[in-house]
């Protein structure tokens, strides 16, 4: 078994200093396996966002250790962090605002793979456009839209594409498809599963959806108040959660056939039959 | 409570030019009761609602159908309806404090004693600080305390129609529980009519009596909640195995191929048959027309007719 991809030891990242100081993350260690998922769920401002940035290289006052690839990545010099943020990318952040309006959905990709030296010619650049695209399931004729021209779900393929096109290998996305229909939802991780699997990325999945998670993540953590409450294989943490907090979270996820289960039994054993309700004064 | 039948909402460009938008929504709202308008993005649910309570943006226009109370009285526009969105941006002005904001929707009859009611109105929606909460602004709130500070403000007017437009949307999993349980409270508590538009199925199984599945601006299928526990039509269906599950699913989601047609380009015969693997060729020319199928259940689809395909 060869080393993990991802190693995180101790984490601890801070905001503000004197009486404002919080402690966003505190103390957070796993670790994720080449090619693996790693689902991070938890309530709003448990600080899985902060974790992410702080892996990606993108906070300052990070303490503890993180290594990808036996790299310490808090100790990179700035031409080493240039090469590390290709291999390790955020994706799906506001996939309208991480696009310049201006510039078609191929001029982009053109773009970032000639300012990395990846493409030498015009017409070189051009083939790998329409190569990548094809790879994140659109069509290179959308190669000559603006992002206004795309949906949602396309504009989540365009950023995609672009953060592969340089050559990352690990990606997080944070919160990628809670803005999306269910449908367009459904498209967007078989594509994010079919990566994995065909291309080794290794993912770390951040979201509520607790069975977005359970389909997409091999491991999960689960976060409150910036520390790590449980975590282990996702199909047992959440079938047979351990602790109070994940169960919590469990109870509280809507489930369309658990709903109408919970609610067929309650109905059948308080014999609710509320019957005609009386109509009420309508406004004049 | 409040009925609409034959709901037609037109988009017009120019003079004489009409697209429409929303088709022939039948839509019947009860006190007590929440009745969920689900559907993808762009079907019309917004628009619905907007129409309601008379709310269109300009350019929209909704020019067939009616809609009255129940006393067979037309419903003017904004009286006895209020909305609640998903963005509390859009209803909460970042300078004013939420006192004064609920203030302005008390009517003027309860001007009178307007503290008190407001406390009790922010009680209502949970919070156990009213006086705390009144004299804050909105960004000193959390996004679940500034949903439940809107919801008050909705309460304020006391309508007896509630229409909640992805109330939820935007907040993490025991938020949301705990804002929708409220919702069923108050709609239990003051006997309100709930309409709430959502994409999530989870949701509806959770809190609806009754579902309105709205597909490219016409109805496809209605009916009690039950009706996702086995629905007819393939669009619903395929919304439904799109969902990840809780206890685990196949290595690939069913997605919808395709997207949903924007008005003025919607196909003919009925409107879902590019995207839908049993479509024939009577699919391609006839729009199925919403039919009952059983008690309070009813369905637009050719396959989904009486002893099979009509
Ligand atoms: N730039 C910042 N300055 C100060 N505090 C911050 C900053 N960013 C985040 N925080 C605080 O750090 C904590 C963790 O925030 P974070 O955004 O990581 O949460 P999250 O788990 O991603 O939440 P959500 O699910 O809502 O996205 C919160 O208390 C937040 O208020
Ligand atoms: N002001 C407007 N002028 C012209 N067309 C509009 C206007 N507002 C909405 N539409 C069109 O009406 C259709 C229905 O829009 P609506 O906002 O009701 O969708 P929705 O079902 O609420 O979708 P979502 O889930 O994205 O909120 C869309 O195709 C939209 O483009
Ligand atoms: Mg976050
Ligand atoms: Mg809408």
């Amino acid at each position: 078994m060869s080393r993990p991809l991802l190693e995180v030891a101790n984490l601890r990242v801070a905001y503000g200093a004197g009486w404002r100081r919080v402690e966003a993350v505190r103390g957070v260690s796993f670790e994720i396996a080449r090619g693996r998922c790693l689902g991070v769920v938890g309530e709003s401002g448990s600080g899985k966002s902060t974790l992410a940035r702080a892996i990606l290289a993108l906070e300052d006052r990070v303490s503890g250790r993180i290594e990808f690839a036996g790299q310490d990545v808090l100790a990179l010099d700035r031409a080493a962090k240039r090469a590390f943020r290709r291999r390790a990318q955020m994706v799906f952040q506001d996939p309208l605002g991480s696009l310049n309006p201006r510039v078609q959905a191929g001029a982009a990709l053109a773009e970032v793979l000639r300012v990395h030296g990846l493409a030498g010619t015009r017409a070189e650049a051009a083939r790998q456009t329409a190569d990548w695209l094809e790879t994140v399931g659109l069509d290179p004729a959308y190669a000559g839209r603006f992002p206004h021209e795309l949906s949602g779900g396309q504009r989540q393929r365009v950023n995609l594409a672009r953060a592969l096109c340089v050559g990352a290998e690990f990606l997080v996305a944070d919160g990628p498809v809670s803005s999306l229909d269910v449908s367009v939802q459904a498209q967007i991780l078989n594509l994010l599963k079919s990566l994995q699997e065909t291309r080794g990325i290794t993912w770390m999945l951040i979201g509520h959806d607790l069975a977005v998670m359970r389909h997409m993540a091999d491991e999960v953590l689960v976060m409150k108040a910036g520390e790590v409450v449980e975590r282990g294989p996702a199909a047992d943490v959440l079938a047979r959660p351990l602790q109070a907090y994940t169960r919590e979270l469990l109870d509280a996820a809507p489930d369309v056939a658990r709903a109408l289960d919970r609610r067929a039994a309650a109905a059948a054993s308080l014999e609710l039959n509320r019957g005609p309700v009386p109509e009420q004064d309508v406004p004049a | 409570m409040l009925t609409a039948a034959g709901l037609g909402v037109g988009f017009l460009p120019e003079p004489g030019r009409r697209v429409a938008v929303v088709e022939g929504v039948d839509l019947c709202l009860r006190a007590g009761r929440t009745t969920a308008l689900v559907g993808e993005s762009g079907c019309g649910k917004s628009v619905t609602a907007a129409a309601l309570g008379g709310l269109l943006p300009r350019g929209l226009a909704r020019d067939r159908g009616e809609i009255r109370w129940a006393n067979g009285i037309p419903c003017r526009p904004g009286r006895g309806l209020a909305y609640v969105f998903q963005d509390p941006g859009e209803c909460l002005d970042p300078v004013f404090t939420i006192g004064s904001q609920i203030r302005e929707t008390l009517p003027p009859e309860e001007r009178g004693q307007a503290r008190a009611r407001m406390a009790a109105l922010l009680r209502t929606v949970g919070f156990a600080e009213p006086e705390r909460v009144l004299a804050s602004y909105p960004h000193q709130l959390s996004g679940g305390m500034q949903q439940r500070a809107m919801l008050a403000m909705a309460l304020a007017s006391r309508p007896r129609v509630l229409v909640a437009d992805e109330p939820t949307t935007a907040l993490d999993v025991t938020v949301q529980a705990k804002i929708l349980r409220l919702l069923a409270d108050l709609q239990r508590l003051e006997n309100l009519a709930v309409l709430l538009i959502t994409h999530n199925l989870g949701v509806v199984a959770e809190i609806a009596d009754e579902v309105h599945v709205m597909y490219a601006g016409r109805t496809v299928e209605s009916g009690p909640v039950e009706l996702l526990r086995n629905p007819r039509h393939p669009y619903v269906r395929g919304l439904l195995q799109a969902l990840p599950q809780l206890a685990g699913s196949a290595e690939r989601l069913a997605g919808i191929e395709g997207s949903v047609p924007s008005p003025g380009r919607r196909p003919a015969g009925c409107r879902f048959h590019p995207r839908c693997a049993e479509a024939r060729a009577l699919c391609r020319e006839k729009e199925p027309e919403l039919r009952s199928c059983a008690a309070g259940h009813a369905v637009a689809c050719w396959a989904c007719a009486e002893g099979g395909w009509a």
